[in-house]
């Protein structure tokens, strides 16, 4: 099983730059939300940044691990793929949760 | 925002999401309950994960495979928070939390100098085992992973754990990866720290759906994170595996204490 290991250090390149990009976008909304947060706490505006910047942040994690499924499927592990279904379904059982709250 | 990026450096240099010192100090300091601590602090975890992951990437040390298989079980754990937590009162939870977080510094205090690696980059790995450079060792190096059910077991009940306290869990895996299953420390922190982001993620949007996140400061506590996750970064780089886990352990002892005195 070492052959693959190539092709794992290339998805494990791939997802670092998934997530410096969820990351930096996320970031960027945060701190232009909070800037407009303290310069006026009522404005609408304030927290629809806040909130997407929140919601750019939980999706990052969840989008790594579909990346991870359809790098696995095209490695033909089906195995690992197999692994990373199983937490993409736990993963949707809470987003489901939580929208129903909505 | 300050204890924020205090939380992000220990996050990065550990493996941990750093809710550890978080939750005590928005619950203890700002007053704020602890649910709505937990949610905000759930949420830098998140931050903590992707930032230290992506500064990580390209060295080997993150193990995919054996992080997306512990992951099945933090991320029921988290799921699986909601039934079974309900039926367990706040101060056992966190008299059972302050005992094992004791239990495993002494644990760790123990194996200092186990380092888990294997010099002949000859052996083979295994599946989930793997290679990676090691300035320590000066050179490239072989681990093998060791009793997957218990790292399993482990996940599920730090997944159960973050959802809880509003931790990343990695406090628990990483001792025990380490202690027991043949995970190296870098190795360990570097795999914990990406799957972090997946556990937090198995119960955070419930929290969010129900208001417990915060905007303005989970905001804040994120850009903190960030900022302190870099220095994590940049320590982590130089301080020697041995060195870590003395902190490790330090770390687990003070929040052993904190947890403790919140029940009494």
């Amino acid at each position: 099983m070492t052959g693959d290991r190539p092709q794992l250090a290339r998805l494990e390149i791939h997802l670092g730059r998934l997530l410096v990009t969820g990351v930096t976008i996320s970031a960027i909304l945060l701190a232009i939300g909070l800037g407009t947060w303290l310069f006026d706490p009522h404005r609408a505006s304030a927290l629809l940044f806040l909130n997407a910047g929140l919601i750019v942040l939980m999706g990052t994690p969840i989008l790594r691990v579909i990346v991870s499924f359809a790098e696995y499927v095209a490695m033909r592990q089906w195995f690992f793929a197999a692994v990373t279904v199983v937490v993409l379904i736990e993963l949707s059982v809470t987003v489901l949760v939580a929208l129903s709250k909505r | 925002m300050a204890s924020g990026v205090i939380a992000g450096c220990m996050g990065a240099l550990l493996g941990l999401g750093g809710g550890v010192f978080l939750v005590p100090f928005l619950n203890a300091w700002f007053g704020l309950d602890f649910k709505t601590a937990a949610a905000i602090s759930l949420v830098t975890v998140i931050a903590t994960s992707s930032a230290v992951s992506a500064g990580t990437t390209g060295r080997n040390l993150i193990n995919l495979r054996l992080g997306m298989l512990l992951e099945v079980a933090s991320a029921a754990g988290g799921v699986a928070a909601g039934v079974t937590i309900s039926h367990v009162s706040d101060i056992t939870l966190e008299r059972g939390f302050a005992g094992m977080t004791a239990f495993i510094a002494v644990l760790m205090l123990t194996r200092l100098e186990r380092r888990n690696v294997i010099v002949d980059t000859t052996v083979d790995p295994g599946t989930l085992g793997g290679r990676f450079h090691d300035d320590e060792s000066g050179g490239e190096v072989v681990y093998r992973v060791r009793r997957l059910p218990l790292a399993l077991f482990v996940s599920f009940i730090a997944g159960n754990v973050s959802a809880a306290f509003g931790l990343g869990g990695g406090i628990l895996k990483v001792p025990v990866l380490t202690a027991w299953c043949g995970v190296p420390m870098r190795v360990a922190a570097a795999t914990s720290s990406l799957m972090i982001g997946v556990t937090a993620v198995a119960s955070v949007p419930i929290q969010y759906a129900n208001g417990y996140v915060n905007p303005p400061l989970a905001g804040a506590a994120v850009l903190g994170v960030l900022v302190g996750s870099r220095g994590g970064l940049w320590f982590g780089a130089r301080a020697r595996s041995k060195w870590l886990k003395l902190l490790m352990a330090v770390v687990l002892m003070l929040v052993s204490l904190i947890y403790l005195r919140r029940t009494l």
